[in-house]
């Protein structure tokens, strides 16, 4: 709800800027030459719920920027945005997880589709403990785990005493809140999971959708929050933007690094800076070195095809898309995502270069080197 | 017999007048329509099963009826089994017809049989009607934040210090699961379970009453020997008119079930109906045997609900033949 709130207001700054003449927008991700103008029309994404606030924002702010653009956004889940994609009934697809090589050979081979990273999000861990205030649970790698797998039942537990001396735990038993619905966050959280903990790693291992070993499903990350907040002993996985919005309380995770830190969206570019090459098959973020890394997080996806039957329409989605990854990261911002770093940026340019129709590249700016 | 009635207005018809021959093809017109609309709910009934059961294929042939057997539910690993969530379903939905069962049928006994209290059925059968009319999804918000803290701090910690020694009230209450749900049920079938009963009761015929209240009999010894008793064909058809609404409540349940994979003897413990399973995960189900699995959910809804209804008219054909003797 906040979110909407949230992207209405960005949506109406954008109004007035525009109103301003301030149309022309320089580029400072990359320091190229300004947005390309677009042709006229009218494009139909479908994919993640996600990342969603942000395509939201960010295609409400281009339409303001280019009023001959309309961009539609249909939040069905990433299966929609994939299947949707291969049936060629939208324009692009978005996923929160890259097609994996069996998808790819459906929609045609993997030469056939480009794939970027657009966006950035990272997941905290929210709990519900009278007297244990923000940040002051801290968490690892292995009391994480422990909590997940049920080996850890108790707020008592000693391996979480070891960890928070100073911090007085109840005698609780602990009450563990994951997502009943196939998500994103999901696949983040347990791909965080299967890195750091050999036993989840055979047991469950990582997906949108696990058989989880302990606690109880809700469906979205706002029911998740609201059991959380309702129910005392509770932990839970939440995307960082609904626990800064509902103000609830989240754990200091340690890092790779060792170091405790609070997830934030500094946290997540932080983290995704380490990796200098991202591609859709090598992808994953999480328990990333750096001593300021959060350690649970992952990048978003966007699909199209790279051969654009419609050059007008091809021309005109290629655009938006190069905008969406620099000048339209601030959006991104204004929704707790995170950043993209610089080096992913790039890389989307190079494979948004790659589109074309009827042979010719369409995206006008230069290959960034 | 369109024909016969057409000579019946004019009986010796030697030249078909205008008037008659629109009269006739009138008939024929609406013959067709009629067959055609009979024939287009077949249509839709046999596309239903096709497109629950084509989509589900995949499933089908990697699991066959192994599927009923098996507890696994598996994503990462795309191994796929109904039990769990057939157990939900059917728990949930005798914890609901347990608690609607009696309250229900109070209370259609109180509107139809008391007399005295005639002031206070008016309101009372428009709450009802009223309960009837209120949105799943917002009687399960109003159960996730009002009624599951209430199961949690009060009502399960008295079931567990009074009942406790039963596998049924074991662990920690959290205030979601297999109890809460079925109350949610009750809740949402109440409505059906009265209004139902209500009227079968009032359709005892009067003189049935009035010789047994002339026998000397009690009202209460009259409700019970002889309203009841004729009544319980109705009845019984409320309860799987009931028992069908629960079986299929997505919404209310997800929210308040806890959606986990587990069967569990304690009401406290967190569990999964066939709705909520396909509901939670159809937007992210990715492969064939995943989407198929879950599309297998349906037909296995489908024919809990198709086999509920053969029962339930099998109930009603030996209840209606009793009836009859005891009438």
């Amino acid at each position: 709800m906040k979110r909407v709130l949230v992207a209405l207001s960005v949506g109406v700054a954008i109004l007035l800027a525009a109103c301003g003449g301030n149309t022309g927008a320089t580029n400072p991700s990359t320091g190229g030459p300004g947005v390309p103008t677009p042709p006229a029309a009218s494009l139909t994404g479908t994919g993640a719920t996600f990342p969603a606030p942000f395509y939201d924002a960010a295609r409400f702010a281009y339409n303001k920027l280019f009023s001959q653009v309309t961009i539609n956004y249909n939040a069905l889940g990433s299966g929609a945005g994939i299947s949707q994609l291969t049936k060629k009934t939208v324009e692009f697809g978005a996923s929160d997880v890259p097609m994996n090589a069996s998808e790819l050979a459906a929609a045609g081979g993997s030469d056939k589709v480009v794939q970027i990273a657009s966006t950035l999000g990272t997941v905290s861990l929210a709990y519900n403990l009278a007297g244990v205030s923000n940040g002051q649970l801290k968490l690892t790698a292995k009391t994480i785990a422990g909590i997940f797998l049920g080996t850890i039942k108790n707020w008592n537990d000693p391996a979480l005493a070891a960890d928070n001396s100073g911090v007085s735990l109840p005698n609780q038993a602990i009450t563990v809140v994951h997502r009943s619905d196939g998500s994103g966050t999901t696949y983040i959280f347990t791909d965080y999971l299967s890195k750091v903990s050999a036993d989840w790693n055979t047991k469950v291992g990582k997906g949108k959708s696990v058989s989880w070993p302990t606690g109880q499903g809700a469906k979205g990350n706002e029911a998740v929050a609201t059991t959380i907040k309702q129910t005392p002993g509770a932990i839970g996985y939440v995307e960082l933007a609904y626990v800064i919005q509902t103000n609830m309380t989240q754990a200091s995770l340690q890092n790779h690094d060792g170091s405790f830190v609070i997830p934030s969206p500094e946290g997540a570019t932080a983290a995704a800076s380490q990796y200098l090459a991202i591609s859709p098959t090598q992808f994953s973020i999480v328990d990333a070195p750096g001593k300021t890394s959060a350690p649970i997080s992952g990048y978003s996806w966007l699909m199209l095809y790279k051969d654009q039957a419609d050059k007008t329409k091809g021309t005109a989605l290629v655009d938006f898309l190069d905008w969406l990854v620099t000048d339209g990261q601030q959006y991104a911002v204004n929704l707790h995502y995170a950043k993209l770093p610089a080096n992913i940026v790039k890389d989307d340019i190079i494979s948004l270069k790659t589109v074309t129709s009827g042979g010719s590249t369409l995206l006008s700016v230069p290959a960034p080197s | 017999m369109s024909r016969g009635t057409a000579e019946r207005v004019v009986p010796t018809p030697l030249v078909a007048t205008s008037r008659q021959r629109r009269f006739v093809a009138g008939d024929r017109i609406f013959r067709v329509i009629a067959y055609g609309a009979a024939a287009l709910i077949i249509l839709i009934a046999a596309l239903f099963v096709v497109a629950l059961v084509i989509p589900a294929l995949p499933a089908i042939t990697k699991f066959g009826l192994g599927f009923f057997a098996s507890r696994s539910w598996d994503p990462v690993r795309n191994q796929f089994g109904a039990l769990t969530p057939i157990y939900g379903t059917l728990v949930t939905s005798a914890i609901a017809l347990l608690i609607a069962f009696p309250i229900g049928l109070g209370a259609a006994l109180f509107l139809a049989e008391d007399a005295r209290l005639r002031l206070l059925r008016g309101p009372i059968s428009f709450l009802i009607e009223l309960l009837a009319g209120i949105p799943s999804v917002v009687i399960g918000l109003w159960a996730f934040f009002l009624l599951t803290p209430l199961m949690r701090d009060n009502v399960d910690p008295f079931l567990q210090h009074t009942l406790g020694f039963l596998p049924l009230f074991q662990g920690t209450p959290t205030g979601y699961g297999f109890l809460t749900a079925g109350l949610v049920l009750a809740i949402m079938v109440l409505p059906i379970m009265i209004a139902l009963s209500r009227d079968v009761i009032r359709a005892v015929p009067r003189e049935l009453r009035e010789a047994s209240l002339a026998l000397g009999a009690t009202n209460a010894e009259t409700i019970w020997s002889v309203i009841l008793p004729y009544a319980r064909v109705g009845i019984t058809g409320a309860v799987l008119l009931s028992l069908g609404r629960a079986l299929g409540e997505t919404i209310a349940v997800t929210m308040v079930i806890g959606n986990t994979m587990q069967i569990s003897t304690s009401l406290f413990a967190s569990g999964y109906t066939l709705p909520s399973v396909i509901v939670n995960e159809f937007t992210e189900a990715n492969g064939n045997v995943y989407l198929g699995s879950l599309f297998y959910l349906g037909v296995v809804l489908v024919l809990i609900t198709i086999v509920v209804n053969v029962l339930a008219r099998l109930l009603i054909w030996r209840f209606s033949g009793s009836a009859r003797a005891v009438a």
